[in-house]
């Protein structure tokens, strides 16, 4: 594989306009619709608009940009695993001595530069909506409408516990009253209660409360980055085996696209007992567990499902139903999925008839 | 009157097209090939057959041809002099033929028991071929015949069931890369990326064969007549256009044999003739072209030698004059007065293989090997009888004529 044959790749999916502005407009221009259309309403009439980034869009932003980039992605794959074929460039490929292999693999980095970075453009435009054009970060976070002071680590959230052990007790241990209560005296709870709650759990309540009312820093914007990258380079590579064992585009993006939004959300809703195992090895379930910590699951209040303070890796933790599995199994279903389509794709690649 | 009289221009007197010049080249052509064949056959020992060649099957024969005569081509002892049948210039031969290299210098392709079946359908049965370098070479068969299948397998697109096979010496598919990077082909109609420019399109196989491609893709386009176009998507291409652009891309590895299918296909007169000119420079510049085609004119036209395929099996290969010379009868239409007369006097005088009134006149069917003697002797005889004669022309035996003689078309072949 040489660099030449990876920059020919590159032009050949790049110069398929209708696919690269299909992929634009579902990532890209979304986001920038979205984002505009808010910045303007804001600029017209501000007292009724609120700022064009908030935390809530930067969340739903991103986690449709994770959504749509996975089918772009897939679709961009099943592109660069079929095009040759059904152009019947193949053939002339294949004559030209060149391995197949080589063939192959260089599909992989030309369809990569070409789905990566329209993604990236995506979040970055969201990133700096966000940042600059957002709503201020709040000083506090709201706990059961118990104000706490923000940016707390785990230390200084204990040593806020101690020293205001009512507004705590009304905060992490709320009686029936507790959430909807006005004012935290209101509902007292016993001195001491919350300090001798471990503090691992009430921080992750902490911490999902100030995410959910907080734009994301940036290291943690850099995550949500990275990893809805990985979504996408997972959908490319398993569109582009897909593809190339098909031979077929529309069959391979109609499977993905029944795999993403059908398959996987109906996996992921509810523990099926005996079918734990099954159920982790769809890809999005794993992928879920290293959702970054500051950003919510689609429909999630409160973020984090039953693995609650399950930090996994990088900051990941599982927002679905699935109780997580251990960090080597949810890498081993990752890499599995990308080496194995990867493994199909070039195998079919190497056997078909030209 | 022997050929070299004949060549130094003693021509007769009736009307014969083609010069005496091109009757030379044909009769030096096949003196050179004989030659060959000699030598071949020297150094190799007497036991061997004398064609280089796999043999072929005993040339069939119609009821009006006598015994073959014993300079036939399938005959030991006929190479080194002129057949009888040399002596009898075609009226208009396609083009000045090469002389078929020496397969000393190796065979370009060559197979041995080639065989791939899809299912119980044999595509390609037991194929021995030989094309020889430094020709051009037509592999002739009728649709569905196995023509592409050969030529899929050969280029490894496809895997043989059965059989050995090698390109330029190289075996293949053992050392598959090696070969077909001194190779160019064409498979089927070329196919390229619509949305690409054409230069694009030969960056992207200039990148896969690596080395120095990328740098011929301007003397290739330029080779080929389509520089001026270049930049313009392939989707905007002609037919002719396309095809053009194949050989484009056979040319980016500087190939020493070019395996094109069909590539007349699709194309218009002009098309053929520019394609026929780019094939038979290559040749000239010493490059091997295998051609597949079921167009038999184009072929006789383009091509040195050919391998007649039916079935997937080849049922004949040589140098085309050699395959044709003596393989049907020779023919004379008659235009003359009462043709009914001179029919009676020509069957009456025994000297023909067969008589039959037409429209335009007579035809006169002459035996296997005749000399163009026989033919003014004929005239002598109808002019001495008081029949007027206005016309005598040679009905030559074509490679279609051939073709359709040998392939299940009309009848079992041999």
């Amino acid at each position: 594989m040489t660099w030449a044959l990876i920059a020919t790749k590159h032009l050949e999916l790049r110069k398929r306009r209708g696919l690269v502005i299909t992929a634009a407009l579902l990532t890209t221009g979304i986001v920038v619709l979205v984002l505009g259309l808010r910045l303007i309403f804001h600029l017209t009439d501000p007292a009724s608009n609120g700022p064009a980034g908030s935390p809530d869009i930067f969340s739903s932003l991103s986690n449709l940009l994770a959504e749509f980039g996975f089918l772009v992605a897939a679709a961009v794959g099943a592109a660069a695993g079929t095009t040759d074929l059904t152009d019947g460039v193949f053939r002339g490929l294949v004559i030209t001595g060149r391995s197949r292999l080589a063939l192959y693999l260089a599909r992989i980095p030309a369809g990569l530069a070409v789905i990566l970075p329209v993604i990236a453009v995506a979040f970055t435009v969201l990133c700096l909506v966000t940042s600059y054009a957002g709503t201020p970060q709040p000083t506090s976070v709201s706990v059961n409408s118990v104000p706490i002071p923000a940016n707390f680590d785990q230390a200084g959230l204990q040593g806020w516990i101690r020293q205001h052990p009512q507004q705590a007790a009304a905060a992490f241990l709320p009686g029936p009253a507790g959430p909807a209560g006005p004012t935290p005296s209101s509902s007292p709870a016993p001195s001491g209660a919350a300090a001798s709650q471990p503090i691992n759990v009430l921080y992750a309540e902490y911490t999902d409360d100030e995410i959910a009312g907080s734009n994301p820093a940036v290291n943690e914007m850099v995550k949500i980055g990275l990893w809805i990258e990985l979504e996408v380079a997972v959908g490319f590579l398993a569109g582009l085996g897909l593809g190339s064992l098909t031979g077929q585009r529309t069959l391979t993006v109609i499977v993905l696209i029944g795999l993403e939004i059908i398959v996987t959300p109906i996996l992921a809703a509810h523990v099926i007992p005996y079918f734990i195992d099954g159920q982790r090895l769809v890809v999005g379930v794993a992928l879920d567990q290293l959702r970054p910590a500051a950003l919510e699951a689609p429909g999630l209040s409160g973020g984090g499902g039953p693995g609650g303070p399950g930090r996994v890796l990088f900051g990941g933790r599982g927002a679905l139903d699935i109780p997580l599995m251990p960090t080597w199994a949810m890498i081993s279903v990752i890499v599995g999925w990308i080496v194995g389509w990867s493994v199909i794709g070039a195998w079919r690649m190497m056997t078909r008839d030209a | 009157m022997n050929a070299i009289a004949l060549a130094a221009g003693a021509a007769p007197q009736h009307v014969f097209g083609g010069g005496s010049f091109l009757l030379a080249v044909l009769v030096l052509a096949a003196l050179g090939f004989g030659a060959v064949r000699l030598t071949a056959r020297r150094r190799a020992g007497s036991t061997k057959p004398d064609s280089p060649w796999p043999s072929n099957p005993t040339t069939p024969t119609t009821p009006t041809t006598p015994p073959a005569s014993p300079a036939s081509p399938a005959s030991p002892a006929s190479p080194a002099p002129p057949p009888a049948t040399a002596e009898i210039a075609p009226s208009a031969p396609p083009r000045l033929r090469r002389v078929v290299p020496s397969p000393d210098a190796g065979w370009a392709v060559e197979t041995d028991g080639l065989t791939k079946r899809f299912g119980s359908n044999v595509a390609v049965n037991d194929v021995e071929l030989r094309v020889p370098r430094g020709s051009a070479f037509g592999y002739l068969g009728p649709n569905g015949a196995g023509k592409t299948t050969l030529i899929r397998t050969l280029l490894g697109l496809t895997r043989a069931d059965a059989g050995t096979m090698s390109l330029l010496g190289i075996p293949v598919p053992a050392e598959r890369s090696r070969a077909l990077a001194r190779v160019g082909a064409i498979v089927d109609e070329p196919r390229f990326h619509a949305h690409l420019t054409g230069r694009q399109n030969l960056r992207l196989l200039a990148a896969a064969r690596g080395g120095e491609a990328d740098t011929r893709i301007a003397p290739s386009l330029a080779r080929v007549g389509l520089a001026d176009r270049a930049d313009d998507k392939v989707g905007s291409y002609s037919m002719g256009m396309r095809q053009r652009l194949g050989v484009a891309s056979c040319l980016l590895g500087d190939p020493e044999l070019l395996i094109l299918d069909e590539p007349m296909n699709g194309l218009d007169p002009a098309g053929m003739h520019e394609m026929r000119n780019l094939i038979a420079g290559l040749v000239d510049e010493g490059r091997t072209v295998m051609l597949s085609s079921h167009l038999l004119d184009e072929v006789e036209r383009t091509c040195d030698a050919v391998a007649i395929v039916d079935h997937g099996r080849v049922i004949r290969q040589g140098p085309i004059a050699e395959l044709t010379r003596g393989a049907g009868t020779v023919a004379v239409q008659l235009d003359c007065a009462e043709p009914a007369r001179a029919k009676r006097i020509v069957d009456e005088a025994g000297i023909a293989a067969g008589t039959t009134l037409t429209e335009a006149g007579l035809t006169v069917t002459l035996p296997q090997g005749s000399s163009r003697e026989l033919i003014a002797d004929l005239n002598r005889r109808l002019v001495g009888a008081g029949i007027s004669v206005y016309g005598l022309q040679e009905i030559r035996t074509s490679l279609e004529d051939w073709f359709l003689s040998v392939t299940s078309r009309l009848g079992d072949p041999a």
